[in-house]
């Protein structure tokens, strides 16, 4: 299997105003998403998330290192590619004097794989009024939107960049049944994306992505996470854990396939190990 | 033709137990307890991943782990249906293997708790009638 998504020793900084400094931004990221992957990117504020989705479709240009989308260089991607990406920004790129409609009969002049009728029974199930002017529209609505843009043309690749935020658990339910609506091909899509709203994540995603301070922390298969992740006491750090937190008195991150004491020991669900890495 | 019972699963991603594993348990013991019998068919993948906002790869796991087991088999232009010749468990000894790692979370719990035996028990037999009354 290829992968959809690669990088190699991905890495940005950013100068900061004040003190002229830099700070890395993204830092030597390593990844391999296969074909067909669903992918939580998850971590805290300013843990490079959007950076590192705007890395990967070359809209920001990386110091050092390189990633592939589709088997193409992210600086230098041909027409074939972008027609097979979708992508929605964590804030909605819209045109605000046309409405949902125009902004799909735009797209469809510009992607041969656009369907119409499916884009607009996606619209309708989301619930998105497609006779509004994008700028009378909701911030909520402005992200349905987006996301009903990213997918008109039955993209192959779909990044998206906390498109969730805004939107009532009910759509956001709906939401994530879209993801993986209007596929007229039979080989799955392949998903990267960020949100805080873990839970939802937790329904949908085949792997998950922790980011820490732009380094990758952890790429597992969730389902392997959550039969086989736990944590132990641990006073201090000690050789052998995925992750040493100082938290609740000092707690290791093991897997219980290498740690079989810690099998019978309470499962995690996203947001435990969210907290255990960042701490 | 009586109409086929509709199997719904009950899916519930924030527990410990991956949801591909919580299919897989449920189909196990649907079967065992004779509420799926040999020819039944499963709703389709699309239709559990529709229902539940779940990703349909999860579905398609766990209905081929459960081919794999033999439980279930590929039928063309229906679907998943119970495997011919799968018959529910016939003593009551199996069907209370599968309840096990229910039973040993239960008394864990109660343990740390500090629940006694008695009380343990009592609590079961209410939760038990209650389900009863609730699926007659």
């Amino acid at each position: 299997m290829t992968a959809a998504i690669e990088a190699r020793q991905l890495s940005l900084q950013r100068r900061d105003d004040w003190s002229a400094a830099h700070h890395s931004v993204l830092d030597r990221i390593e990844l391999s998403i296969p074909e067909g992957a669903v992918v939580g990117l998850v971590g805290r504020n300013g843990a490079g998330k959007s950076t590192l989705i705007r890395c990967l479709l070359g809209l920001a240009t990386p110091d050092e290192g390189e990633s592939r989308l589709l088997g193409e260089p992210s600086q230098a991607l041909t027409d074939s590619v972008r027609e097979r990406l979708g992508y929605a920004a964590q804030t909605p790129d819209l045109f605000p004097r046309l409405n949902g409609l125009e902004h799909l009969q735009e797209m469809a002049a510009v992607y041969p794989g656009v369907h119409l009728p499916d884009a607009v029974a996606l619209a309708a199930r989301l619930d998105l009024p497609l006779a509004r002017r994008a700028d009378a529209l909701s911030l909520g609505d402005q992200q349905k939107l987006a996301v009903v843009l990213a997918l008109a043309h039955d993209p192959d690749l779909l990044l998206l960049d906390e498109p969730v935020a805004s939107l009532d658990p009910i759509s956001r339910r709906d939401f994530m049944r879209a993801l993986f609506a209007m596929r007229r091909k039979a080989a799955p899509r392949t998903v990267l994306v960020s949100s805080h709203l873990l839970s939802d994540l937790e329904r949908v995603v085949s792997h998950v992505l922790f980011l820490r301070e732009g380094r990758v922390q952890l790429f597992i298969e969730w389902d392997e996470a959550v039969e086989h992740l736990r944590c132990v006491p641990a006073a201090e750090p000690v050789a052998g854990g995925l992750h040493w937190s100082a938290a609740q008195g000092g707690q290791l991150l093991v897997d219980s396939r290498q740690r079989p004491e810690a099998a019978g020991l309470a499962g995690l669900g996203m947001e435990d190990l969210l907290e255990v890495l960042n701490t | 033709m009586p109409p086929l019972p509709a199997v719904t699963f009950d899916i519930q991603p924030q527990l410990a137990t991956p949801i591909y594993r919580q299919v897989v348990e449920q189909v196990q013991r649907l079967v065992a307890g004779g509420q799926l019998g040999a020819g039944d068919e499963l709703p389709s993948v699309r239709a559990v991943a529709e229902r539940h906002a779940i990703n349909p790869m999860t579905v398609s796991k766990a209905y081929s782990l459960l081919e794999a087991e033999g439980l279930l088999e590929r039928r063309r232009g229906v679907g998943m249906v119970v495997a011919a010749g799968v018959q529910p468990a016939r003593k009551g000894q199996d069907r209370i293997a599968l309840l096990e790692p229910a039973l040993l979370a239960l008394a864990r719990h109660a343990h740390q708790l500090g629940i006694t035996s008695d009380q343990a028990l009592k609590a079961l037999a209410k939760a038990l009638q209650s389900t009863e009354q609730d699926n007659p």
